[in-house]
């Protein structure tokens, strides 16, 4: 156990920076969701760790020291009520516990702003999955602006830093899975139905996103990634996506 | 007591009756084979047959791990490799561990309940046979053209139509699993059955051994679970054959698919574990010299468990955003409570118990510190927002190879070493079945321990390949070199067998010594009908009380 331990540790250590170590594999700062999730992922593996080796220790202290040492038998005890109450009403509080914070964490994530408000500045964007790449649609650069992926040339995704997007999340085949590992995100894109999720990129940068729901022969080919940028190069970015579309529809009619 | 030593001297006759068998021919081996309704011999074809299963699912996970040691397609093409992650997952599932519990039960359950078969021998034998042809119609699709079905052991539709997974080997897949299903059903139905009036006299229900306990739950759950998917595939058969379109997304079939497939799913792993539980919890006892801690505790526990385990479904579902998130979040958390407390049960067992440290008893220590890790990441994923971080991803993976190898295959290998006298009346060798569970044990953990980390770095489940700017490769390499050691673990367990066939008999009722079911107070192996007399049954330990009538259990309440 010790070596595979050694073994694995050294792994992780070779991959990770010290801030992903102290987000247990996560990094702060990273998306509104991260925000409303670590917390909760930190402490429920600090809760597992606890729990896990109280657990293991009493496992293996009897192993060690209650072997057997002569023929005598030992005393034959079968029940212990105190004690039995204890290991079913410990656990259950630990667990409401667990509970009450994923609940919290839960409808922070859930959290759609109504398309009716206009308090705060929201993005709308499209993600549509298919047999095997990603197609986004921004709603700011109208109609005509769509762009598609290929399973040889994955697209990339545009957030606004600190903005919120509003995210349609549809299928035009069979179920896919828009996930984004560093933003602790991920939900189905299932046909037939519409969902929906919003929340905001919090640090520039490029992020990788895969699809995570067997959808065929190329599925490990359905990558996107996420670039996150500031909000005037987000602007410029939905104006070149207009430029191109116009030119098309200019060269249509031409 | 004394009133039950005119017991036979059960040794002496079986090495008698072993002495002057006939040599069999082949031709008298098969016929029996293919008549038998004695639940001992089905038991053990159970065994057999998917243990075979194990072996060929089990070269499918080399074939998947081979092709992701390194980024790039190593020997297979990504159709191929769907195909084998189909069928491992599948075998494993439904031709491997189910039919092994009910391999398990069919051999033991009669025995520890004092009666002389199951209540429906002839159906026991339909079973077996359903089982048989059943699972090998699902596997041929991959002699068919186009291959094995291809859409992941869960099938989800659309995937699964015939728009999208048009050979014949889904179809194959598809109604060799209904065909196979039907067989557990109706082995769910004896069980019931054999248990609730087959009791020997003096057995009452709270006298019954815990695996026997959850034998019973685990066929209730049966009887919930495989119906619904029964119905599913042939539903979605028809949808594929005759144009209907129940599973049509624009139906909102895409979602139902999912809500039936884990409405039978989830039931799926309680069907799986609790047998095993019931294993530990039979070897536990024995090699700790104690009765099992909380017996009453125990099954209330196992009862709540069956319980909850049909209101926790959606648990697979909550990056659909279609489920209640709160109320199944809530109930898989719960789960958790009584999965504790048989841990508590199983430690209150060995606390200040005689431990000694032979093979069964390694592999169920193997199962509780395996286990263990396992359902604390069950519990981590039990909390939606962390699910939406790591969900179908090889933390997913890592997490329920924990939770099923964990149970099944580290307490099948405890059965095995712990029940082998009693199937064969011969001994295996306890150096090489120590030698085996360490390089399992080893192997199994550098396997799968690396692969939560993966997941948490983003490898999503069933890729056939990763890019090398992703970093996946070290890992890779790491859990494909722990998968070989694991392949190689069954070497010494073959060994074992092969050696073990000219053992000496052991030649009487309880080799351990210690034993305290009913299993414990006939020959080994028993007679065609199991007992030639019945030791008075006055507690869950009759095999105990009649070897140690002076050895008082403490009462409740000390």
């Amino acid at each position: 156990m010790a070596l595979i331990a050694a073994l694995t540790s050294s792994v992780f250590l070779a991959g990770c920076s010290s801030q992903e170590l102290r987000g247990f594999g996560f990094e702060k700062g990273l998306s509104s969701v991260n925000d409303a999730s670590l917390g909760l992922w930190q402490g429920a593996w600090i809760a597992a760790a606890v729990v896990g080796l109280i657990t293991m220790v009493l496992i293996i202290w009897p192993i060690a020291f209650h072997r057997k040492k002569n023929e005598e038998f030992p005393k034959q005890t079968q029940y212990n009520i105190p004690v039995e109450v204890a290991y079913t009403v410990i656990p259950f509080i630990i667990v409401a516990v667990l509970f009450a914070y994923t609940a919290r964490a839960q409808n922070e994530i859930k959290q759609v702003t109504p398309v009716s408000s206009q308090s705060e500045v929201v993005h709308d964007i499209t993600v549509n999955g298919f047999q095997w790449s990603w197609q986004f649609t921004y709603q700011e650069a109208g109609p005509g602006t769509t762009v598609t992926g290929t399973p040889a040339k994955p697209p990339t995704l545009y957030m606004p830093v600190g903005e919120k997007v509003r995210f349609k999340i549809v299928a035009s085949d069979v179920v896919h899975g828009f996930w984004i590992p560093a933003f602790m995100i991920q939900i189905q894109n299932i046909p037939g139905v519409e969902n929906q999720i919003e929340f905001t990129a919090k640090k520039v940068g490029t992020y990788p996103g895969r699809c995570n729901i067997l959808c065929g022969r190329q599925h490990s080919q359905m990558l996107f990634n996420v670039k996150v940028v500031s909000v005037a190069e987000y602007k410029s970015y939905i104006q070149s996506l207009k430029t191109i579309a116009e030119e098309e529809v200019q060269g249509a009619n031409a | 007591m004394t009133t039950y030593a005119t017991r036979p001297v059960g040794g002496l006759e079986t090495v008698n009756r072993a002495g002057s068998l006939a040599p069999t021919s082949k031709g008298t081996l098969i016929r029996k084979l293919l008549t038998t309704t004695d639940h001992k011999l089905i038991g053990q074809m159970y065994l057999v047959t998917s243990f075979a299963w194990f072996l060929f699912a089990g070269i499918l996970a080399l074939f998947i791990r081979a092709e992701l040691t390194r980024p790039g397609l190593q020997f297979m093409s990504v159709e191929q490799y769907n195909q084998v992650f189909t069928m491992h997952g599948t075998i494993m599932l439904l031709m491997f561990a189910t039919p092994l519990f009910v391999g398990f039960a069919n051999v033991i359950m009669p025995l520890q309940i004092g009666a002389a078969d199951v209540a429906f021998p002839r159906m026991n034998m339909l079973s077996y046979w359903l089982y048989f042809f059943g699972s090998i119609m699902a596997t041929a699709g991959f002699l068919a053209p186009g291959g094995a079905a291809s859409f992941g052991w869960t099938a989800y539709a659309p995937l699964s139509s015939s728009q999208y997974s048009p050979g014949i080997g889904s179809d194959l897949w598809i109604v060799g699993l209904a065909v196979g299903g039907l067989g557990t059903i109706l082995g769910g139905v004896n069980f019931i059955t054999t248990i609730f009036t087959m009791r020997a006299p003096g057995m009452t229900m709270f006298r019954m051994s815990i695996f026997t306990w959850n034998v019973l739950l685990t066929s209730i759950l049966i009887l919930l679970a495989f119906p619904p998917l029964a119905a599913a595939l042939l539903a979605l058969e028809s949808d594929r054959l005759f144009g209907s379109n129940i599973f049509d997304p624009a139906n909102g079939g895409a979602l139902l698919w999912q809500h039936i497939f884990w409405f039978f799913g989830h039931p799926e792993v309680y069907i799986l574990a609790l047998p095993f539980f019931g294993i530990a919890s039979e070897i536990l006892p024995v090699f700790s010299r104690k009765p099992i801690f909380g017996y009453k505790g125990l099954i209330a526990a196992t009862i709540a468990i069956a319980a909850l385990s049909v209101a926790v479904w959606a648990h697979h579902m909550f990056a659909t955003g279609q489920v209640l998130l709160g109320f199944f979040s809530f109930m898989t958390f719960l789960i958790g409570v009584p999965t504790g407390v048989k841990f508590f049960n199983w430690i209150g067992t060995m606390w200040r118990g005689s431990i000694t440290l032979e093979t069964p008893m390694l592999w169920t220590i193997g199962f509780l510190i395996t286990f263990l890790l396992g359902g604390l990441t069950g519990i981590i994923l039990a909390s939606p927002p962390l699910d939406f971080a790591v969900s179908a991803s090889y933390f997913v993976v890592a997490h329920f190879h924990y939770v099923l190898f964990g149970t099944v295959v580290f307490t099948m290998f405890a059965g095995f070493y712990f029940w082998w006298p009693k199937f064969t009346g011969r001994m295996l060798n306890e150096r090489l079945g120590k030698i085996h569970f360490w390089t399992l044990f080893i192997g199994f953990h550098l396997t799968f321990l690396i692969q939560h980390w993966l997941g948490i770095k983003g490898f999503p489940r069933r890729y056939a390949d990763y890019l090398a700017t992703d970093g996946f490769t070290l890992m890779n390499m790491v859990s494909t070199v722990g998968a070989a050691l694991l392949a190689l673990s069954m070497i010494p367990f073959a060994i074992n067998i092969w050696i073990s066939r000219k053992a000496p008999l052991v030649g009487v009722d309880d080799p351990w010594g210690y034993g305290a079911s009913l299993e414990w107070a006939t020959s080994s192996p028993p007679p065609r009908h199991n007992f030639h007399s019945m030791p008075q049954i006055r507690s869950e330990r009759p095999a105990f009380d009649l070897h140690y009538p002076h050895i008082q259990t403490e009462k409740m309440g000390h």
